[in-house]
């Protein structure tokens, strides 16, 4: 019974794995964000489901929502390029062992399907199924539209699990087939071409015709088997792993950090860490995310007079990407903390460096969303006191609070969903890191001295900008006391 | 000179080094050998001061390694793969090393042409990063890395595992040369009996992190160290 031990290994795999040996507390934090992500979708589920139909009236409910599936299996693709992992390296340490070649990779094939990939987004079709189509066609008919629903997900799946083999990875094909969907989209909207219609054509004749249903399972089936076939004769190590590229970068060897000397080398070396690592490469990437997120709040005038928040959205804007670089300012080095350890660099620059980097980056985003300007001058105004807040002391407060994570951090594997090597006080640390400027705002706005709180925090900003020396002193010292923790924790593989 | 003073280090109860006292000469050849788990590592990681030790301390030059950087000028160290920055091509990384250690133009071509021959043609201008080297190939990268600065102490865990045969030859080579000038403290530890008492003048054997020997290499020294260790 090899099954068995595969899903022993699996079970062990997973509770052995650093997560979930290292903190409780962290894992019940953890536990909690995911329970509340699965609450909010089904509740989000649930009442779409429920008020499908008050969204169009004009419409047919059922004809409409089959409308956005293709669009809806489209995205749901590209987005499964982008984020999804495949498992494919799991068969390695089974490969010199005498079991038989199809069952490593029908192995490897159903450990695909154990992605969250393929169950969140059921959060709103189950819904949909109950609450529209079952009142108007009856609950068999709703039942075989789920389940055909569901294998087109598993086929997704699949088909992913292919692509990825054959493109290597290949981000600029996934860009540009995003791209090209959303233009789709816009004539869809234009009644330019319409993609929607055959969509609904398709799942509204499986409605009628429930044998349909066999073509989904033989899609499933034949994606499996493309994938069984292909896997079977490239069952080599070398030839399995997925998207390594080989090609040397040199984008990032800039000449003229060079001629600043030790600081400038420096830097230089922590530009290719981002550049040429996975995770650090997934977090650049979701840099708009972290620049467009005013858009969300601020066109809505509701929000105008709520200023506390543009507190918070200016704190996000302006120190979100910073925070995420100087939470982790060492456990990026963990792979070689000790080559900075015994080699002959002054730990006093070493710490400029950072907080230069740090700079760079929280400048980089205050300046490029400027352009906020346009919903309101003082929205500049509240983004500019977060910008010396962040700089002149979160950025301090967060390498002070750095120097506490002892978790070792793999940079070879994307930032989704990625807690590896996230310690209690990464997490602890935010509460403070957005609280405390908030807090001190609201005192001063309820006193009804919105400007004078406005005030404060750029004074404490400036304060820190100019005593930086003496902070980075205080710094490098926390570091020495704290280096022996820090080297043994990183040493832990 | 180096010399450890009373050097403990415990860790969940187990005392896993305990080093009343060694003095380690100016321009001594110093050979470590023990069993896996002796304290080895444990003792080296001392000297570079990457561990806290329960009690004693690490002298080098007159100061104490923990409360002073000024050992890293002089003092070059490769353990393990940590030591060296593996995004890194390994021409990148010798130039990074370069300007850390404030060295010329000229004295990195010098150290490029000191070590062609030590890396067989396998290292520089490969446009490979460091993590994608064979092993062997990254160990050749933290050793040289390690004498770049012109080191007048050097400290090198298991240099010769995973070499090729040739390169661990020209290793020696390098090695002796070093050890005839006698400006180098040279600190190696190693599993192979051979090696080190090929290179060393002195060796220390090490038990359960407490000295069980301590020789000066004679002819018949590689014999004397395999009786002891045939157990």
């Amino acid at each position: 019974m090899l099954i068995k031990w595969f899903i022993k290994h699996q079970w062990k795999q997973t509770t052995r794995s650093t997560i979930f040996q290292k903190n409780i507390a962290v894992n019940i934090f953890l536990g909690l964000i995911v329970l509340l992500l699965f609450v909010e979708l089904l509740a989000a589920g649930l009442f779409l489901g429920d008020k499908w139909h008050t969204l169009f009236p004009e419409a047919d409910p059922v004809t409409k929502f089959n409308g956005i599936l293709l669009y809806y299996f489209a995205f749901d693709l590209i987005i499964r390029l982008m984020m999804q992992n495949v498992p494919v390296m799991a068969v390695q340490p089974y490969l010199h062992l005498p079991i038989k070649k199809s069952t490593l990779v029908n192995y490897m094939l159903s450990k695909a399907l154990l992605s969250v990939f393929n169950y969140f987004p059921l959060l709103v079709f189950i819904p949909i199924a109950i609450f529209q189509i079952a009142p108007a066609y009856g609950s068999n008919i709703a039942l075989i539209w789920i389940v055909s629903v569901f294998l087109l997900m598993l086929n997704n799946n699949y088909l992913l699990v292919y692509l990825k083999k054959q493109m290597v990875g290949n981000a600029k094909i996934v860009g540009i087939s995003g791209l090209f969907l959303i233009a789709v989209l816009v004539g869809d909207n234009y009644g330019l071409i319409s993609l929607s219609n055959v969509s609904a054509l398709i799942f509204d004749k499986l409605i009628l015709n429930p044998i349909g249903i066999l073509i989904p399972i033989a899609l499933l089936a034949f994606t499996y088997i493309l994938n069984f076939n292909h896997l079977l004769g490239k069952l080599y190590p070398e030839e399995l792993r997925v998207g390594k590229d080989k090609k040397i970068d040199t984008v990032s060897d800039i000449k003229y950090l060079k001629r600043l000397g030790q600081i400038g080398e420096i830097v230089g070396v922590e530009i290719k860490l981002f550049i040429r690592h996975k995770r650090t490469k997934s977090i650049m990437y979701m840099t708009p995310l972290f620049l467009l997120y005013g858009l969300f709040f601020y066109p809505q005038p509701e929000f105008q007079s709520m200023s506390f928040l543009k507190i918070f959205i200016g704190w996000f804007i302006t120190g979100g990407l910073m925070y995420n670089y100087l939470n982790f300012a060492f456990s990026y080095e963990s792979n070689y903390f000790d080559a900075i350890l015994t080699h002959d660099i002054d730990m006093r620059r070493y710490f400029r460096m950072k907080f230069i980097v740090a700079l760079l980056i929280s400048s980089f985003c205050f300046i490029v969303t400027i352009p906020y300007v346009f919903f309101g001058a003082d929205i500049l105004l509240f983004h500019m006191v977060m910008y010396l807040f962040n700089i002149g002391v979160l950025s301090f407060a967060l390498l002070y609070l750095a120097t506490y994570n002892t978790n070792r951090m793999d940079l070879s594997k994307s930032a989704t969903f990625n807690y590896q090597g996230m310690g209690a006080s990464n997490w602890l640390s935010m509460i403070p890191a957005m609280l405390i400027p908030v807090l001190i705002f609201v005192l001063f706005n309820s006193l009804g001295w919105p400007y004078i709180g406005l005030g404060v925090l750029s004074l404490l900003g400036i304060l820190g900008l100019l005593f930086n020396r003496t902070i980075i002193d205080y710094l490098v010292k926390q570091f020495l006391s704290r280096k022996y923790k820090m080297a043994e924790g990183f040493r832990k593989r | 000179m180096i010399e450890l003073k009373n050097i403990t280090k415990v860790y969940n109860g187990v005392t896993v080094l305990n080093v009343p006292e060694l003095k380690i000469k100016k321009g001594e050849s110093f050979g470590l050998v023990g069993n896996n788990g002796a304290g080895k590592t444990t003792m080296f990681r001392c000297l570079l001061d990457l561990i806290r030790t329960n009690s004693g301390e690490v002298i080098s030059e007159n100061v104490n390694v923990a409360k002073s950087a000024a050992w890293k000028s002089y003092t070059g160290s490769y353990l393990d793969e940590g030591f060296v920055i593996d995004f890194l091509t390994p021409d990148e990384y010798f130039q990074f090393l370069a300007n850390i250690n404030g060295l010329s133009k000229g004295d990195l071509d010098d150290f490029h042409a000191y070590f062609k021959e030590f890396f067989s043609g396998e290292i520089l201008g490969k446009k490979k990063y460091i993590r994608d080297l064979s092993s062997g190939n990254q160990k050749k990268v933290g050793i040289a890395a390690a004498l770049m600065g012109k080191p007048s102490v050097l400290i090198l865990d298991e240099p010769f595992n995973s070499l090729d045969p040739t390169t661990q030859i020209r290793l020696k080579n390098i090695l002796k040369t070093l050890q005839k000038d006698k400006d180098v403290t040279m600190l190696i530890s190693s599993h192979d009996l051979n090696h080190v008492t090929e290179v060393c003048e002195r060796i220390v054997v090490l038990h359960e992190g407490e000295i069980a020997h301590d020789i000066q290499t004679k002819s018949d020294t590689l014999k004397v160290l395999e009786e002891y260790f045939a157990v």
